[in-house]
């Protein structure tokens, strides 16, 4: 098991930018999940990790090794595909010892590791059978059996779990972490489901269009997300956000109105009179019967009921829609008209460049 | 309406079944009547042959005139390696060209399909010329070679559309594994082209068989000759015997037939898999 | 190319690749550059010369080319073969593809019972070899045996029976319908392809509108296999200008009667083998050759860049 480090790297094709001064570094045995929307590219990050995409700028070690110019099979690392990649005309245990043909492990020392692997993802009947027979569960769970055998440096999954029916996706990602405990393996591991970020990784790398947005524990993002992307990715239904100004500073307290919600007093700090913010609140913080000095509301159109939370769709006064998430059995009617309130803590500032504003000071990245 | 339907569909199959008797007609006209004594074929042409009129004088006429076995034998063997090599080698350059690419892998690749469209035959005079000097002048490896070079650009039109259809993953999957290049190949890549060799095998295996052109300009020695070339000497030959050539025609027609009806469900398959442009 | 090089390929050692590129592309271009392509250029470079082997070649340009095309003695067989040439595929256009045509039409019908044995016993033809339907058709024309006469007799048009193979008007004619008897399985089963890629949608909305098999095989089916048609088209196009074997089984090299029957690929042979007429001439012959060639350019030519161009290819 190794550390992993990337560093200003970069990546085009032609004049086209992909990833745009990427740093990064894993810790070993670190569970890291790439997240973002389509395009941001993580994959391509996970593809140069593995070596299947080149580096146009900068670097990446393995193990504290320059691997820019060492192929896949050369860095030390096993990948789990998004399409499990097995090959369909070998069996399973042949799938799964096929590679290590030819980095020179012995016979002995190959079915040795494929037994341990099938007895650690309960393949063991499963040896004997081909591909096409197995179901999509049992095909990813060869798949990250195949790269188990390698015994791998780092494990890079590229979106496992997304071929997946909802329920087995749960059992898997499950499955997944409980591997991640017994082996200890450093980890790297991309989604577009930020609820598999959640509950998976040690830290979270959010990224968006390129770049990273932010790097951080689960709940760090939550609560502290660093601007306005990465606040409404992460958590669902994403966060209410309302534009706003500063109407006036007096002392160490901002006057702060906008269409849609009420005025509000927030701690001053660095904010000038005029200054354009936006104004962050989760559905799960708001509520009706509460004082906070927060307020919003209008006239509800939609009501999700989910069982012990409900979901309220409200048209607020500036048209746009304000989601609220609702606990119990009381729950507004539809054309009700409602105001919610939510506590200053509850409050996220997001300056006119989208970077957020805590407390007044500059906004919080995470560091190397 | 309904009788329309009905009137409709009558005269869909009455067309499709005159047209089949038409395709199928002269064909078993000529196989049965090779059947008959020679009076009977020409007295009552269109009946079967019964127990006073069955024959076989035309086959053992065949048999014992003709080296026949070995025509087929050779057919066999220029067919079968020819189509094997042309697999092979179209197999390989297909995937070099998808994968290892390089600046001229177009150009290389529109090259190698100007053969789909020229004929080969175009060349015999030069054709002719290298194999006298290489000494390979009336030996099956000339047809073999001279095969190969005509069947390899279809094929390697072919196979390049089947390999587009192999998932990358699985390469990528094998490189990350350790796979050397050419194990890739031969032991990733190859075993998933097999749905591709009923479509190479029609464009390669029917054209080779039924050749006449180059059997009849590169052998010319009996021993060497192919069925085709045989059946189409021994016609000329035995003209007014007519047992004996509706006997050869038919020996050349039964192997075609039988092979054809066996795998025509592939054939067919393949014929309209890969003729999908 | 829509996916760039694979990494792993760029970064290979330039060593590495070339190793591979010989190992998989060494094969498969050696033999058809060395078969294919150079005997066709040697072929094109003998043609501009004059000469036996034994007694040397002397090198005359295009001068085999005007012999050919206006020295009496080479250009009257010359025109005529390519005359018959021109009737040949004129007969194959005319019957063999619309024939295929209507066939894969009727084939491709929704819910045609014995569909398959249609389709095996309609393709059957195509598989055979040329000499044996040469012979085979030669020898059921025949006047000796009847059997011809004795069918035409049975629906009352005995009177038009003719030994239609030995007379000089007839038998091009009757050699073109074998052929295309043979080989309408090729445009019958390329068009079948393409109709059955049509999305059954689209004839669901047709019938649904009010039209009739007809009329939705007229105006929706045939306009979008018109690219396959083209495309069957220009393969008749070189397969006719390539055709010799039926020819050869049936008259022999001499393509009788009174060279009525000769085509271009008959003359090449003639012209370099020889025969009772005439000593090979392999330099003649390499000339009829290579005019057969640029025939042969000139109609792919004139498909790729005109046809295809002009046919827009459906993607559903």
């Amino acid at each position: 098991m190794s550390n992993l480090r990337v560093e200003h790297l970069g990546k085009s094709y032609g004049t086209a930018n992909v990833l745009s001064d990427i740093n990064l570094s894993v810790e070993n045995g670190e569970f890291i999940v790439l997240v973002g929307p389509s395009g941001c590219g993580k994959s391509t990050l996970l593809r140069m990790i593995a070596g299947l995409d080149g580096v146009t700028t900068g670097d990446i070690y393995i193990g504290d090794r320059l691997v820019n110019g060492l192929a896949p099979a050369e860095r030390k690392i096993a990948m789990v595909f998004q399409s499990y990649a097995l090959y369909p005309h070998m069996d399973v245990r042949k799938n799964m010892t096929f590679g290590l043909k030819f980095t020179g492990v012995a016979p002995a020392e190959r079915q040795r590791r494929v037994d341990e692997a099938a007895r650690m993802l309960r393949l063991e009947p499963l040896l004997g059978r081909y591909p096409r027979d197995l179901s999509g569960g049992q095909r990813q769970r060869v798949a990250i059996g195949r790269a188990i055998v390698r015994e791998p440096d780092v494990f890079l999954f590229d979106e496992p779990l997304s071929n997946l029916d909802a329920a087995l996706r749960v059992s898997t990602r499950v499955e997944i972490a409980r591997l991640h405990r017994l082996l200890g393996a450093t980890m790297v591991y991309v989604t577009h489901d930020q609820i598999e970020a959640m509950t998976l990784a040690d830290r979270i790398v959010v990224m968006n269009e390129g770049r990273i947005e932010q790097i951080g524990k689960a709940l760090d993002l939550y609560y502290a997300p660093a601007n306005l992307f990465v606040a409404g990715f992460i958590g669902s239904p994403a966060m209410n956000f309302f534009s706003g100004a500063v109407e006036s500073v007096d002392g160490d307290v901002a006057r702060v109105v906008g269409a849609g919600f009420g005025p509000l007093a927030l701690p001053a700090g660095g904010l000038d009179r005029g200054a354009k913010i936006t104004v962050g609140v989760r559905p799960e913080h708001l509520r009706i019967a509460a004082d906070g000095p927060f307020t919003a509301g209008g006239v509800v159109e939609l009501v999700e009921r989910l069982g012990e939370a409900s979901f309220a769709h409200v048209r607020r006064t500036d048209d746009k829609m304000l989601v609220v998430e609702i606990r119990g059995r009381e729950t507004p009617s539809v054309s009700d008209t409602v105001t919610f309130h939510a506590p200053l803590q509850d409050i996220h500032v997001f300056d006119a460049s989208g970077q957020r504003i805590a407390d007044g000071h500059p906004p919080r990245r995470e560091p190397l | 309406m309904f009788v329309e339907q009905r009137a409709r569909s009558f005269a869909v199959h009455a067309v499709l079944i005159a047209y089949s008797a038409l395709a199928l007609g002269p064909i078993l006209l000529v196989v049965m009547n090779s059947f008959k004594a020679r009076n009977a074929i020409f007295g009552s042409p269109l009946s079967p042959p019964n127990s006073s009129t069955f024959s076989l004088i035309g086959y053992e006429k065949v048999f014992r005139a003709s080296h026949i076995v070995v025509y087929f034998e050779n057919s066999l063997i220029v067919t079968l390696v020819s189509m094997g090599l042309v697999l092979l080698f179209g197999a390989m350059a297909a995937w070099a060209l998808s994968e290892y690419r390089f600046r001229g892998s177009t150009a290389l690749a529109l090259f190698l399909s100007i053969g789909i469209m020229v004929p080969i035959r175009l060349g015999s005079v030069a054709i002719l010329n290298m194999m006298r000097t290489a000494g390979l002048n009336d030996t099956l490896t000339a047809l073999i070679l001279v095969y190969i070079a005509q069947g390899l650009p279809m094929a390697i039109f072919i196979l390049s559309e089947f390999i587009q259809q192999i998932p990358k993953d699985l390469r990528d999957a094998a490189r990350c594994d350790g796979v050397p290049e050419t194990r890739i190949f031969f032991e990733v890549i190859a075993p998933l082209l097999r749905p591709a060799i009923a479509t190479v095998a029609v464009f390669t295996i029917v054209p080779i068989w039924n050749d006449l052109w180059f059997p009849l300009i590169l052998t010319s020695s009996d021993s060497t000759h192919t069925i085709t070339l045989g059946v189409q000497q021994f016609l000329g030959q035995y003209i007014t015997d007519w047992n004996s050539v509706l006997a050869a025609l038919s020996m050349a027609i039964l192997p075609v037939v039988v092979i054809y009806v066996i795998f025509s469900r592939q054939l067919i398959a393949g014929l309209t898999s890969g003729a999908v442009k | 190319m829509a996916e760039p090089v694979p990494q792993v390929v760029a970064q290979m050692p330039k060593a590495k690749l070339i190793g591979l590129l010989s190992l998989f592309l060494g094969p498969a271009v050696v033999i058809y550059t060395a078969f294919s392509i150079y005997p066709l250029l040697a072929t094109m470079q003998l043609a501009t010369f004059t000469g036996e082997s034994g007694g040397g070649f002397h090198f005359v340009g295009l001068a085999n080319f005007q012999t050919l095309l206006t020295d009496a003695l080479w250009s009257t067989p010359f025109w005529n073969a390519f005359k018959n040439n021109m009737i040949f595929f004129a007969i194959h256009m005319a019957v063999q593809n619309p024939i295929g045509i209507a066939l894969a039409g009727l084939l491709s019908l929704p819910g045609l019972k014995l569909k398959s044995f249609y389709r095996t016993a309609l393709f059957l033809p195509t598989m055979l070899s040329v000499v044996i339907v040469g012979f085979s058709w030669n020898l059921i024309l025949s006047p000796l045996w009847g059997v011809a006469e004795g069918a035409l007799k049975a629906v009352g048009l005995g009177s038009w029976f003719a030994p239609w193979l030995g007379l000089e008007s007839t038998a091009l004619v009757t050699l073109a319908l074998m052929s295309v008897w043979q080989f309408v399985g090729i445009p019958m089963m390329l068009i079948y392809a393409a109709l059955l890629n049509i999305p059954d949608e689209l004839v669901d909305a047709a019938r649904v509108d009010g039209l009739g098999q007809l009329r939705i095989f007229l105006h929706i089916k045939l306009p979008l296999v018109l690219p396959t048609i083209g495309l069957v088209s220009v393969l008749t196009f070189v397969g006719n200008f390539n055709a010799f074997d039926l020819i050869y089984s049936v008259k022999g090299a001499l393509a009788g009667p009174n060279f009525a029957s000769d085509i271009l690929g008959t003359l090449f042979y003639r012209t370099f083998f020889g025969n009772q007429l005439q000593l090979g001439n392999a330099t003649m012959g390499s000339a009829i050759a290579t005019v057969m060639f640029f025939i042969i350019l000139v109609g792919v030519c004139f498909y790729l860049f005109v046809v295809q161009r002009r046919m827009r290819r459906y993607t559903f």
